[in-house]
């Protein structure tokens, strides 16, 4: 087990390293200049010149990658005239030190403030809606996929199916328009739902910042719609798979209730597939669902990532696709470890 | 105790209903055990299902009453059934693999049947399953409690089902093939723990299997099943002597015997159109030990210290630090025309050896050499060139037919890919000449696999292996999926292709009857090495090693009854 996670990280590693070289080359070969997108076109070209040393545009592709992956890298070498030392030092030598540090994403063009701290700040809330919109598509999605199974071919399950399939068609921009309208424009007298908003709300009195979950609702349900489509129909085939099983006849055969051996026997034999599913989902909606924030303006990572394309504002784009990466490097790790708990014919190794 | 009456039992699909159980009458006294014997369809399986009241959904009860203790079992609800289910009445399944649920350790599986029924704290219930373990000779019980269950052998899952089954001191146990998935030593110590614990616990037992054999070991009277009614019951010893109706008849003919070795096996047909009255002394066909090296022949195929290994573990860095020798260092030769028996329990390595010789598996070390060609060390079109004359027939005829291709496709296209035959209207003759051949006709070569029974697949897929008109075929489990009178056919089949063509077989089977049956000589395999090779009647009567007794001892035979 241990072994198998140290194998785990050490390739969750390497994974880190490809993306970081791949973003680099990919932000670094793409035409379009950010000190130009930073001045304006009108600029004067020794102002363009000026912002292009500064941000360390003139020097070589390969040096410059070098330079990113040293302030990626918690162990870093860092040279006497760089200004101060960012982290313990090591080891040190006559014009370098080795420095363990936090792993440096640089600063925004735009608004030049810490990269990291643009994440801290957007990263929770995607994450809230991300966590809010499975657990809501998990619960509802397990009972229902199971009453679905267990009524095979019966009007309740038919019209399961329907709107599953139903759920899983929709676009979710599409969903998230319609969900506003309806809940927050057409029954907002009983609702009491705001159109948008985010985690955070000022209060228009005192203008104190404070934390209003009233507008996670919609934005959760809009997105979990898709995940509690696909979990209803997961569930329903797993489980029909299991429930013909012959060690649910066993279970039937012990005098067991119906309801025991649904729950004991087969629900636990059907999670597998479900598994998969709610994580694959978990870990791409922790991507930022950029239609879904953006409608209920909801300022996550996704709107931080589009925004940023907007303005060509490349450590914020490169930071956040490293750190979303990093995200489900980590999630498929848990995924793994969660199969060999739940089934104990899986061993990691 | 247990009283079946005038049962009727029927399938139903969308357009219609065909009968499964017609009309059956079974009286059970306390304590005592009958046999319900049949072949695959017969209906045996569903009238046990039935006195669990476990029958799938697309069965009907149409008619009849089955009183147990004065109790109509068919009357009560679902909910007052569960209170006989597990209590009074259990179960023990044929397939120990799957009728575990794979994600509950073994003691709770049976502690929660025991918690169902009695009144007692969950600790109580692990101290009974503690004993329940021990009286059916599981090794460290207490560990068991808490092993999930594919880290037992199959013997042991089955041993966990007898313990879930006895758990509440049942009046009824209900064994449907319990001991078919297991090999025959494993076999025999089931069998011996069942009817020590009826005995011990004077419990009835309905033992339901397909193997007279077997039946004839744990049961006092004995039911024949054919197609949904009972043609013949009585007691073991009068139905197996002096059978009466023509299918016991046939079922007992068809059975490879030990003792003769006739040109041609029995089918049950012939008993039941009443064309031909047993004979069976008439055709013994002796086979006398032909030295094959003193007769100067040279080898078909000659196997040199084969060995393949499988990696058990591997270190941090990927290198295996251990492995398991499925084929450890095996030699052996095959001369044309013979057919060599290859007989060993599962896991001895006998199913991969038959692949590695085909290069279907690479082996790791080893020469093969397959008419002067070492077949290890060849060009791949070499290879493919001899795969023509090397072919292999496999176990499970469900499984090894595409679905999704006709069955004349199918042969075909072996032919095709060969460029034996180019022209695909001389391929369609071929092929419908080949169906005929093996007892099909080629009005069907466009049907589907799942339209045929498992004995025409088979017999589809020894056409598939002939296409080639190969000289050597390995036959692995070729007939073990199918019933006795099915597989009466089948090896019928195989002896008759073999006098008309000439080929050299590799027999492969678990079943030693079968086995000595079909072969010159037999190879014994024992955890990837082979312990004794020898001429087959040698084998069988004077078995050199200890294990191949051990073999021959389990053989559920009726002559050991009688």
């Amino acid at each position: 087990m241990i072994r198998y996670l140290t194998k785990r990280l050490v390739y969750g590693i390497l994974v880190m390293w490809g993306v970081a070289t791949v973003i680099f080359f990919l932000f670094n070969i793409l035409p379009g200049d950010p000190a130009r997108m930073l001045l304006g076109q009108r600029a004067d070209i020794s102002s363009v010149e000026a912002i292009r040393k500064d941000l360390g545009l003139d020097k070589p592709p390969f040096f410059q990658y070098l330079q990113y992956l040293n302030d990626l890298s918690p162990v870093s070498i860092h040279f006497d005239g760089d200004g101060e030392v960012p982290g313990f030092s090591i080891l040190s030598a006559s014009t370098w030190q080795l420095v363990v540090k936090k792993p440096y994403l640089r600063r925004s063009y735009q608004s030049k403030r810490l990269v990291s701290s643009i994440i801290g700040e957007a990263f929770p809330k995607t994450l809230l809606l991300a966590v809010t919109a499975i657990l809501l598509a998990m619960f509802i999605g397990l009972v229902l996929g199971v009453l679905a199974a267990l009524n095979h071919n019966k009007p309740l399950d038919r019209f399961l199916l329907v709107f599953s399939s139903l759920g899983m068609s929709i676009p979710s921009f599409f969903a998230a328009i319609l969900m506003a309208w309806v809940f927050a424009y057409l029954l907002a007298e009983y609702t009491r739902l705001p159109m948008f908003g985010s985690l955070y709300s000022v209060d228009d009195v005192t203008g104190e910042q404070y934390i209003n979950l009233r507008n996670l609702i919609l934005p959760a349900i809009t997105l979990g719609i898709r995940p509690l489509a696909i979990v209803v129909s997961l569930t329903r085939s797993s489980m029909l798979d299991v429930l013909s099983q012959d060690y649910i006849r066993t279970a039937y055969a012990k005098g067991l209730s119906r309801f025991q051996v649904v729950i004991k026997h087969g629900l636990r034999n059907a999670l597998n597939p479900v598994i998969t599913a709610i994580t694959g989902w978990f870990a791409s909606l922790m991507a930022g669902a950029v239609f879904v924030e953006y409608v209920f303006d909801w300022k996550g990572i996704g709107v931080v990532i589009v925004d940023a394309l907007e303005k060509y504002d490349l450590p914020v784009i490169m930071g956040s696709v490293l750190f979303i990466s990093i995200v489900l490097v980590f999630v498929n790790i848990l995924v793994d470890v969660l199969y060999a708990v739940l089934d104990p014919r899986v061993r990691l190794e | 105790m247990l009283h079946i009456e005038n049962l009727h039992i029927a399938f139903k699909n969308r357009t219609e209903e065909t009968t499964a159980v017609s009309g059956i009458d079974l009286t059970l006294k306390k304590g005592e055990s009958i046999g319900l014997v049949g072949e695959s369809g017969s209906g045996k399986s569903l009238t046990a299902l039935a006195i669990m009241g476990l029958l799938p959904k697309q069965a009907l009860l149409r008619s009849g009453k089955i009183v147990f203790k004065n109790t109509n079992l068919l009357a009560l609800s679902s909910k007052e059934m569960n209170l006989f289910r597990g209590q009074q009445i259990a179960m023990i399944f044929q397939e120990p693999m799957t009728s575990l649920n794979p994600v509950m350790r073994c003691g709770n599986q049976v502690a929660e049947s025991i918690l169902r029924h009695q009144k007692v704290s969950s600790k109580e219930a692990n101290a009974q399953v503690i004993s329940l373990f021990k009286q059916v000779n599981l090794p460290r019980p207490e560990q068991m409690l808490r092993s999930y269950p594919h880290e037992l052998s199959g013997g042991q899952k089955q041993r966990v089902m007898i313990a879930i089954a006895i758990a509440n001191n049942p009046s009824l146990l209900i064994a449907d093939e319990p001991t078919t998935a297991l090999d025959v030593t494993v076999q025999k110590e089931i069998l011996e723990l069942l009817d020590h614990l009826r005995k011990t616990k004077g419990m009835s037992l309905v033992f339901i299997s397909h193997d007279l054999g077997v039946v004839s070991r744990v049961a006092d009277r004995v039911a024949v099943m054919y197609k949904g009614s009972i043609v013949e019951q009585g007691l073991c010893s009068d139905v197996f002597t002096h059978p009466q109706h023509p299918y016991t008849k046939g079922l007992l003919a068809c059975r490879p015997p030990l003792d003769s070795r006739p040109e041609h096996l029995p089918v049950i047909e012939d008993f039941l159109h009443g064309t031909t009255e047993l004979k069976p002394t008439n055709e013994i066909l002796t086979r006398n030990p032909v030295d094959y090296q003193l007769k100067g022949l040279k080898p078909a195929l000659d196997v040199t210290n084969l060995t393949k290994s499988y990696p058990v573990e591997r270190n941090l860095l990927g290198k295996v630090t251990r492995e398991m020798k499925a084929v450890n260092e095996v030699s052996f030769q095959v001369f044309p025309g013979e057919t060599l028996g290859l007989v060993g329990e599962s896991g001895c390595g006998k199913s991969t050896l038959g692949r590695a010789i085909l290069q279907l598996i690479q082996p790791d070390e080893g020469t093969i050499l397959f008419e002067g060609n070492d077949l290890m060390h060849i060009s791949r079109q070499a290879l493919k060139a001899t795969r023509r004359n090397l072919n292999i027939v496999f176990q499970d005829p469900y499984s090894s037919l595409n679905p999704r291709m006709s069955i004349g496709k199918a042969i075909m296209e072996p032919m095709k890919v060969h460029k034996l035959i180019k022209n695909r209207k001389e391929r369609l003759t071929k092929a419908a000449e080949l169906l005929e051949r093996v007892g099909l006709t080629a009005q069907q070569m466009n049907r589907y696999p799942h339209e045929f029974s498992g004995g025409q697949r088979q017999r589809i897929v020894i056409a598939r292996a002939l296409a080639l008109n190969p000289r050597f075929i390995i036959c692995d489990e070729a007939v073990s999926a199918l019933d006795v009178s099915v597989q009466a056919k089948v090896l019928n089949l195989l002896n008759e292709l073999k006098r008309e063509f000439g080929f050299t077989y590799i027999f492969i089977s678990h079943d030693l009857s079968v086995v000595k049956y079909m072969s010159d000589r037999i190879m014994v395999m024992k955890d990837g090495k082979i312990v004794e090779i020898g001429n087959a009647d040698e084998i069988y009567y004077h078995p050199k090693s200890e294990y191949t007794g051990k073999l021959i001892s389990s053989l559920p035979s009726l002559t050991s009854t009688i």
